[in-house]
């Protein structure tokens, strides 16, 4: 894999990147604050594009690391430069049946799989950090916080796949 | 004022039209104001106030150029970048400056002229690159930094013609001093300005203008030409701040530069001009001198015919540049000339950058 990058003035930043087998990617980071994504397969003349906004390259990139697609589950990995062995994961969940009526402490959520949750969405409203009394209602969307791991584990103990 | 409002009101419906069928808005600008100067309907005149906005057209365009030329990254690409732009200086200053020479235009105007032919529109070759998805060519970088070394020539002509009797040299020494001051003051209040300029009320933009305008004023009374000190100061700060700059700059460029466009058309007069002929020959010459420019770089550096194709549609059309060397100059046989050439290669450019694949395609098919 070879990744250069360039400054071209009155444009923006170029990446373009070689991969293994031959074919290369472009990426434009523009001016104009949209991004110009260039494929070229190998041994091909014609070149593919897409034109996407900042917000649409987020999305790209996160399926690119990996992550789950899905409407109600969405999960995204973030990993900061500067801490490279800190990598932290984020995940939507539909609360299952068994949860509903329950307040957030009496599941002990936290204690026996280390996962957080950060966020409920609910249809009338949304509640960020979730106070221990908390009692869930059919519908929620919970926003959980940990590692891969942990949120493999609540997965298992509490959404039951 | 009237007339201002008239001509941004003519132009606010001609960007509508361009945008909406993707072309460039320069050309109808002009045509615009042509149509409603005094060699059309005689509606507008220029006047101390369109003055005034029109001179602020000229040093915002300047002072964003000067953003762009970032010294240190010019010395990293400097190989293509001086291959690529010599070729297109010789042809095309050659070509530009005979023609003009034949019509009989003095020595200097012919130069003027040849210059005129040479700088390509950076704005708009840049925008049909994205436009048209051609970013990732090869080709694409040979055209960026063509773009770079048209504007450091363009600043050479520029110290020429504003030098009035004083010395080029004494002139170049006093604007690099200028350059080192602005970039000291650049890098060591890098700090200040930052924390200006990341505000989100008032004062990024009322800096950002009031700073442009404040240099181009003070350059006069050290017998500077304005518009090279805005360039060197959009230089200096090129390295530290450039991107908050621009940001704050670009709606003053972009409306000023409109009514910089609008009353150049107004100010042209084809009457006492040049004729028909000389008119087609000259359009037809400057659409082939950027080809021959295109094929002989393509060649050159690429390797490949087709490679000269792409660039020399690509930087066929002339703009913002050559009318602001035009408006500098002021002589009207000069800028009526030079309408001409901004007028046909920016709408043909235009269309041959767009479907230049098909033009590749046929030539393919020829040879």
């Amino acid at each position: 894999m070879v990744l250069r990058s360039v400054s071209l003035p009155g444009i923006g930043t170029k990446y373009e990147l070689k991969t293994d087998k031959g074919d290369t990617i472009a990426v434009f980071f523009m001016k104009t604050g949209n991004i110009q994504v260039y494929t070229l397969p190998k041994e091909c003349q014609a070149q593919c594009v897409a034109e996407l906004s900042m917000s649409e390259a987020r999305r790209l990139g996160s399926i690119l690391t990996g992550a789950v697609m899905d409407v109600d589950q969405e999960s995204v990995e973030i990993a900061f430069s500067a801490l490279s062995d800190l990598r932290i994961s984020m995940q939507t969940y539909i609360i299952p049946k068994n949860l509903v009526g329950h307040s957030l402490e009496e599941t002990r959520i936290r204690a026996k799989t280390g996962v957080t949750i950060i966020a409920i969405s609910r249809k009338q409203r949304n509640v960020i950090n979730p106070p221990p009394s908390f009692l869930f209602e059919s519908g929620d969307v919970a926003l959980v916080i940990g590692e891969t791991d942990q949120l493999r584990s609540f997965e298992r103990e509490f959404i039951g796949e | 004022m009237e007339g201002i409002v008239l001509a941004l009101l003519v132009c606010l419906v001609l960007a509508c039209v361009t945008k909406y069928l993707g072309v460039p808005s320069i050309p109808f600008y002009i045509i615009a104001g042509i149509a409603l100067g005094k060699s059309g309907l005689n509606l507008v005149s220029a006047d101390s106030t369109s003055q005034f906005f029109t001179d602020l057209g000229l040093i915002f365009l300047l002072f964003f150029m000067g953003l762009e030329l970032n010294p240190s990254r010019i010395i990293e690409n400097r190989t293509q970048f001086l291959r690529s732009g010599l070729i297109d200086l010789n042809v095309n200053l050659f070509i530009g400056f005979i023609a003009a020479y034949i019509f009989g235009f003095t020595l200097t105007e012919s130069l003027v002229v040849g210059v005129a032919f040479f700088v390509s529109s950076t704005a708009m070759t840049l925008t049909s690159l994205i436009e048209n998805r051609k970013l990732m060519m090869h080709e694409s970088e040979t055209i960026v930094w063509m773009m770079v070394f048209e504007d450091l020539v363009l600043i050479i002509a520029l110290a020429f013609l504003a030098r009035g009797d004083s010395n080029p040299l004494f002139l170049f020494l006093k604007v690099i001093l200028m350059f080192l001051f602005f970039a000291i003051i650049g890098k060591y209040g890098k700090g200040i300005i930052k924390g200006i300029l990341k505000r989100d009320d008032d004062l990024p933009v009322l800096f950002t203008f009031s700073a442009v305008l404040a240099i181009a004023f003070f350059s006069q009374s050290i017998g500077v030409p304005d518009t090279l000190m805005v360039i060197a100061f959009g230089a200096a700060l090129a390295a530290s701040n450039a991107t908050a700059f621009e940001v704050h700059a670009k709606p003053f460029k972009d409306v000023f530069l409109v009514i910089f466009f609008v009353f150049f058309g107004i100010s042209v007069d084809l009457s006492g001009g040049i004729s028909i002929i000389a008119a087609v020959v000259i359009s037809v010459l400057a659409l082939a001198s950027k080809f021959i420019s295109g094929l002989i770089i393509g060649l050159r550096i690429h390797g490949r015919i087709m490679s000269g194709i792409e660039i020399g549609v690509n930087t066929i059309g002339r703009g913002e540049f050559s009318i602001a060397l035009a408006t500098i100059f002021g002589s009207a046989a000069v800028s009526t000339m030079i309408a001409v050439v901004v007028i046909t290669t920016s709408i043909i450019g235009a269309f041959l950058a767009r479907y230049s694949d098909v033009i590749k395609a046929k030539c393919m098919e020829i040879s």
